[in-house]
């Protein structure tokens, strides 16, 4: 009985702490290349450090892997409206800066 | 009256579905309902984060001079407390899910809602230490560069707008531990958890770029 209700405890935790300890590497990965010799690339680095966070986050730990379509299609629209966003407004402030 | 049957929310009853079936047509309309209340979310700080973007753009050099300021020390251990509190979140809501680990389930969410706290206590610092060095907008303010004033105009928006989030979800996170001390059936199955927890990942998700936008930009050279 007790080894029934502990397996799913074990399962649950190990999934999740492998994830976890993934999420920490990637922070001390991007707190150095902060100071990394990657230039004008650092900050597409860090931000590229952050984007894989994120997504094991939304997908494993917000369990958008076990996600029905329905969900996982709402929770792209917000990346999708958002993309849009940044698509046009920076279109106008690189545009600026090359015509300066 | 079942453990369901004290989940569900009336009325149920006029589509004549058994109890287990309405329960779990419940449970998606609500993953559903956070999942729609996220996605605006993100527009919102989608809105903030562009801001930075295209000021950054402009003031490179300034913005790199102003996140210098920022304590790496305080934002690194901040970043490693709310992705410690998304492990332990995780690993509630899907406890949850099991009726034999509810004990697991209240630990792991008074561990959430205690790193949560830990997170604003380390912000304190931190903010009492950005006003001592004089790091906010106004005459007063310590960094020659103009620009710089827009960096930390953004600091102090973006981080006090997450610490609201982060304040909202430790109450959620708070008043799932008190409903689930009183009745030993509530949390076991209760969408609830699920979707409190949801919210708190999704804080999680905005701090994980909020680290590299404030407090590692202009750290090389």
């Amino acid at each position: 009985m007790s080894e029934q209700r502990q397996s799913p405890a074990r399962a649950i935790w190990l999934r999740s702490l492998v994830v976890w300890a993934i999420l920490i590497a990637l922070l001390g990965l991007s707190w150095l290349a902060a100071y990394g010799p990657f230039g004008g690339w650092t900050v597409a680095v860090n931000f590229g450090i952050a984007a894989a966070q994120a997504t094991l986050v939304a997908v494993l730990f917000m369990r958008l892997n076990e996600a029905s379509a329905l969900v996982r299609l709402a929770a792209v629209c917000g990346l999708f409206w958002a993309s849009i966003l940044f698509a046009l407004t920076l279109s106008d402030t690189f545009s600026r800066l090359a015509n300066v | 009256m079942s453990a369901v049957g004290k989940l569900i929310r009336e009325p149920w009853d006029e589509l004549g579905l058994s109890e287990s079936k309405a329960f779990a047509l419940q449970r998606s309309g609500a993953t559903f309902g956070i999942w729609v209340f996220i996605a605006s979310e993100v527009l919102f700080f989608g809105a903030i984060f562009l801001l930075y973007a295209a000021m950054r753009i402009e003031h490179a050099d300034a913005f790199a001079a102003a996140a210098r300021e920022t304590n790496i020390v305080y934002g690194t251990l901040n970043t490693a407390i709310l992705l410690t509190s998304g492990l332990t979140a995780s690993v509630a809501s899907r406890a949850a899910e099991h009726d034999g680990l509810r004990r697991l389930t209240l630990w792991c969410l008074a561990a959430t809602a205690a790193l949560g706290l830990a997170f604003l206590v380390v912000k304190g610092l931190e903010y009492r230490e950005d006003i001592e060095k004089h790091l906010v907008p106004g005459p007063r303010f310590a960094l020659a560069q103009a620009p710089a004033q827009l960096f930390f105009g953004f600091y102090w928006l973006s981080t006090g707008v997450h610490a609201i989030h982060l304040s909202i979800g430790i109450g959620l996170v708070g008043r799932l531990i008190g409903k689930g001390l009183r009745d030993h059936e509530w949390l076991v199955g209760n969408a609830q958890v699920e979707i409190a927890l949801l919210y708190w990942g999704f804080v999680d998700v905005v701090w994980i770029f909020l680290y590299p936008a404030l407090y590692l930009a202009g750290r090389a050279g």
